[in-house]
């Protein structure tokens, strides 16, 4: 369903949905993030790359799995937190954010499904917005099998046209959105669909960063992994977790307990983002460390989004938005990584 | 399947006896669950071990499935968990969830001779497809256990591999010489190589520190066994279990639910990072 | 005047001598306005050395990994690591001097003087270019910087885009080195710590209220840890495991670290990792402000670290990374230190 909705009743449409926490893009000094819209008058679509992508929302850093305290009787018991009801709508979702969230939905759909997950991502409709330009200097997403007009894991996609943005329903979700404040919307006309069509290749012109042949990379991985290439990469590695944590694929977590106290027993179980690149992330009780470098960290990063995953998935676990280049504190280049393992011997 | 997976169920400590003692004890931990439910698991899978406000260990089940009564773990003392685990006392509550990973294939070796080769506690992991084999004898061919430790008081399973000699061959081997060990003296994968088990029309499942497997696996490969006639078990830190934290994995496989049992064959296709 | 081609006909010479295991220095990354941390063991690789305001990363981090790398090896090579050092990196190799972290051997210090300047601050000019990327940087003699754009090209004056530590800075050129290239220019900013007036000016619920605010947004990347030299504990107080265990530690001695810090990024949690930080770093930091440039969150960790600088200074008489001989600020005392808070 396509619709135009001009940018003057933009807010008109956000404060009929009451019933949601709607989240948007808003500049904080001088960062851009996903937070609760306090005032829909002061919306801002014209946001550069957010710093923690929309997966702080479906998939927080830090979540109570459960708690468990000591009975009147004096017996250990467990009680299960399934997350708060919270439908939600995230606006100004870049699409390659979104389709970061496709292949999050895959590894926590497959059986078991991550209870957890999915009640948070079942009450979440994503509003996606045409990169149009790219939001970041490394966008590298057609690289990636992605689209700075992509649809994919969108309910709606909204294209910026001047004084208007063309809506794009996609989804039942979507449409129930558009339903809340239908008389807001206007059909789309050819004339718009045709300009929609400009914007759309302008739009992938505009991306200037690229990964040549990257169809060959996958197989190349697998003869490198005894290669000393990942211990020449790996020099200027620090072992921060900036490249993990702010990748919307990244999905690796941890479980922890935290007491709060002993005697009588109480506490919770948590689940908070971990990284591979953290030295203690694979270490073993015994202090055997399967990865105990920065070359192997790396190598296992490398190869998990662009060798693993796909074997198991099919899919490249890196939607090509360029945080990890853009605040790598040592200007470790993903994209240079790769051009150079594809000239590897 | 509604239920979430990632909440234990608990289980009472029924049975608790020390196997080894000293700086690297072992015990053997027997449980109960609380509530009935449908939890069976199958030779050479594992359950995530609670101790609420410690952490979780995933730990081998060493009981038979054939066995309904309880589950059976043992557990060497080596960190957090494992500790909180040792200082716990016969009636007390853990958790428990599973079972998790992939199984021997005890189906397809219906007729075949069956070697278990263990050092240490690596005893445990294979102990369920021993007891499996036995209670079901006339399935198999021979049934062989070599098995050996740092010096007689690291055995696991003392009391039972007495009564196991009258139903089946076993060796035991102590890797220095003791005063009144009367059975060979030498490292495991040399007393395979000593005992010379035939590869023909056999299995032989392989458990213990990565270094004697990697000896043992190269004196069966001497002694003419193929790649699909040894298994054996890998082992990697876990959190979740179910193969979603993206932690425990070795090339594309995640070890707590494409393994740990693995053949090999298929081992040696992954890289070599464990 | 640092002239870079001498530079690199230094780094080359001793490459061939073989003088230096490899050396770390500078050069070019896929980002205009950051140079990239280089690694140059062959002669013939100098020609990727650069030496301009982009050079803002400490080096002296990797110092940290050639140490593990040797402690591995089996018969390691005992030559030192060449390495480029700025006015604030030198101190930091005296404080792991001072600390006996690393010996004099260890390291080949070639020493570069910022004289009247500094390096640039990345996201001070990314507030001018309002989001435009910059595809190409040139310096115009050292007065203005020219940033070229898809759009436009603009020339913005140096001053205006220096780092706020370059600002204060006391010293621009390496305390301690084995060779030196550029001027010995002692810059006395008349307001060494002018930067904290802002937060001391607030009353104490406003600071609570400030840092409450900042470290809320805290993800716990530990970048800030990660980039810090002198961050080399392998048994840190926020990790819920020592990295430091060997097969021979027992059981008991795991089971017992404990976790003073839960990896939650709580604020609780935000505020013990970084006040606690920031107590280990007393009279050890040496304002390099790494910790703040690498915060993906823009948090303004450099306050934090500045304020004991200037409580060392003012107290104690204190200042850190200037003698590797001097005893350090935390396990020393003189006679004449205050003891007005004793009651």
């Amino acid at each position: 369903m396509e619709k135009i909705l001009t940018k003057k009743s933009f807010p008109a449409w956000v404060k009929k949905l009451q019933s949601y926490t709607v989240y948007s893009p808003e500049k904080q000094e001088n960062l851009w993030s996903y937070e609760v819209i306090q005032n829909p008058d002061k919306l801002n679509l014209e946001h550069l790359n957010t710093v923690l992508a929309p997966k702080k929302i479906t998939y927080p850093q830090r979540e109570i799995f459960l708690q468990f305290n000591t009975s009147k009787e004096g017996k250990p018991q467990i009680k299960e937190v399934l997350p708060e009801e919270h439908p939600a709508v995230i606006f100004g979702v870049r699409p390659c954010d979104a389709k970061a969230i496709t292949l999050t939905d895959k590894v926590f759909g497959e059986e078991p499904k991550d209870p957890y997950y999915w009640s948070r991502r079942n009450q979440t409709i994503l509003v996606g917005l045409t990169c149009n330009p790219p939001p970041s200097p490394n966008c590298f997403c057609l690289s990636v099998g992605g689209s700075p007009h992509s649809k994919e894991g969108l309910d709606i996609l909204m294209t910026d046209m001047g004084d208007k943005y063309h809506i794009d329903s996609l989804t039942k979700k979507g449409e129930k959105l558009i339903k809340a404040a239908e008389n807001l919307f206007k059909p789309a006309s050819s004339k718009d669909k045709k300009e929609l069509e400009k914007i759309q290749r302008e739009s992938e012109k505009k991306i200037k960063r690229e990964v040549k042949d990257i169809k060959n990379i996958p197989d190349k991985l697998k003869d490198m992994f005894e290669s000393p290439f990942w211990d020449e990469e790996a020099m200027s590695c620090i072992r921060c977790g900036i490249c993990t944590y702010l990748c919307p694929t990244c999905f690796c977590f941890d479980i922890t307990d935290e007491l709060t106290s002993t005697l009588p027993l109480k506490g919770k179980r948590v689940r908070t983002w971990d990284t591979c690149q953290f030295p203690d992330f694979t270490m073993h009780s015994s202090g055997h460390n399967p990865r105990p470098d920065k070359a192997s960290r790396l190598r296992q990063r490398m190869l998990h989004k662009f060798q693993y995953h796909v074997e198991n998935y099919q899919d490249y676990l890196c939607t090509g938005c360029g945080r990890c280049i853009s605040l790598c504190p040592m200007g470790i280049d993903i994209i240079e990584i790769l051009n150079k393992v594809r000239e590897h011997e | 399947m509604n239920e979430n997976i990632y909440i234990p169920k608990l289980a009472k400590i029924i049975k608790i006896k020390e196997e080894v003692s000293g700086s690297r004890p072992i015990k053997t931990f027997r449980t109960q669950f609380i509530e009935k439910n449908s939890f069976s698991h199958q030779c050479g899978q594992c359950a995530m071990l609670s101790v609420l406000g410690k952490g979780e260990s995933m730990i081998s089940i060493s009981s038979s499935p054939l066995e309904k009564d309880f589950l059976q773990f043992s557990i060497l003392k080596m960190g957090r968990v494992t500790s909180a685990l040792h200082e716990t006392e016969v009636g007390e509550t853990i958790g428990i969830r599973g079972p998790y990973g992939n199984n021997f294939p005890i189906e397809n070796w219906k007729g075949k001779n069956l070697i278990f080769i263990g050092g240490g506690i690596g005893l445990a992991p294979i102990w369920s497809v021993l007891h499996t084999a036995l209670k079901k004898k006339e399935d198999y061919g021979k049934l062989t256990l070599i098995y050996g430790a740092r010096t007689s008081k690291d055995l696991v399973f003392k009391e039972e591999l007495e009564k196991l000699n009258k139903k089946m061959n076993v060796h035991l081997s102590v890797d220095v010489e003791e005063k009144d060990w009367k059975e060979y003296v030498g490292f495991v994968p040399q007393n395979v190589t000593d005992k010379k088990p035939s590869p023909d029309n056999s299995i032989s499942i392989t458990c213990g520190p990565p270094i004697m497997i990697k000896f043992v696996i190269k004196a069966l490969e001497e002694l003419g066994f193929k790649d699909g006639q040894i298994y054996t078990t890998v082992e990697n830190k876990m959190k979740c279990g179910i193969g979603k934290c993206g932690r425990c994995n070795i090339g594309k496989h995640y070890i707590c639910k494409d393994g740990p049992v693995y053949s090999w064959a298929e081992l040696k296709t992954l890289p070599q990072e464990y | 005047m640092v002239n870079l081609e001498e530079i690199k006909k230094e780094a080359k010479k001793i490459l061939e001598e073989g003088k230096v295991k490899y050396i770390i220095g500078y050069a070019k990354s896929s980002k205009a306005l950051m140079a990239a941390p280089a690694f140059v063991k062959k002669p013939e690789d100098i020609d990727k050395l650069i030496w301009d305001p982009t050079c803002f990363q400490n080096l002296v981090k990797f110092l940290l990994d050639e140490k593990r790398k040797k402690a591995r090896e089996k018969e390691p090579d005992t030559r030192p690591v060449g390495i480029f050092v700025k006015g604030c990196d030198s101190r930091a190799i005296n404080v792991l001097l001072q600390e006996k972290f690393i010996t004099r051997e260890d390291v080949y210090i070639m020493g570069l003087s910022c004289e009247d300047l500094g390096v640039l601050d990345e996201k001070k000019i990314f507030k001018k270019l309002k989001g435009e990327k910059p595809e190409k940087i040139e310096f115009d003699q050292r007065k203005n910087i020219v940033i070229s754009t898809k759009e436009k090209t603009i020339k913005i004056p140096l001053k205006e885009i220096l780092a706020e530590r370059c600002l204060e800075c006391t010293s621009s050129f390496p305390v301690i080195s084995d060779v030196f290239w550029g001027d010995r220019n002692n810059r006395s900013p008349k307001e060494p710590f002018k930067s904290l007036e802002q937060i001391e000016s607030l009353s104490q619920e406003e600071k609570w209220d400030f840092w409450q605010q900042q470290l809320s947004k805290c993800i716990r990347c530990y970048a800030c840890r990660s980039v810090c030299p002198m961050c080399y504990c392998d048994e840190c107080v926020v990790d819920s495991i020592n990295l430091a265990i060997t097969a021979d530690t027992t059981a008991e001695e795991k089971a017992q670290k404990i976790k003073w810090i839960e990896k939650s990024p709580e604020s609780s949690e935000n505020f013990g990792y970084h006040l606690v930080r920031a107590m280990h770093l007393a009279g050890r930091c040496i304002d390099c402000s790494e910790c703040e440039r690498v915060c993906p969150v823009d948090i303004p960790i450099r306050f934090l670290n500045k304020k004991l600088e200037k409580v060392a200074k003012e107290l104690f008489d204190y200042k850190a990374g200037l003698d590797p001989e001097q005893p350090s600020l935390v396990s020393s005392f003189k006679d004449e230190d205050p003891e007005d808070f004793i009651r």
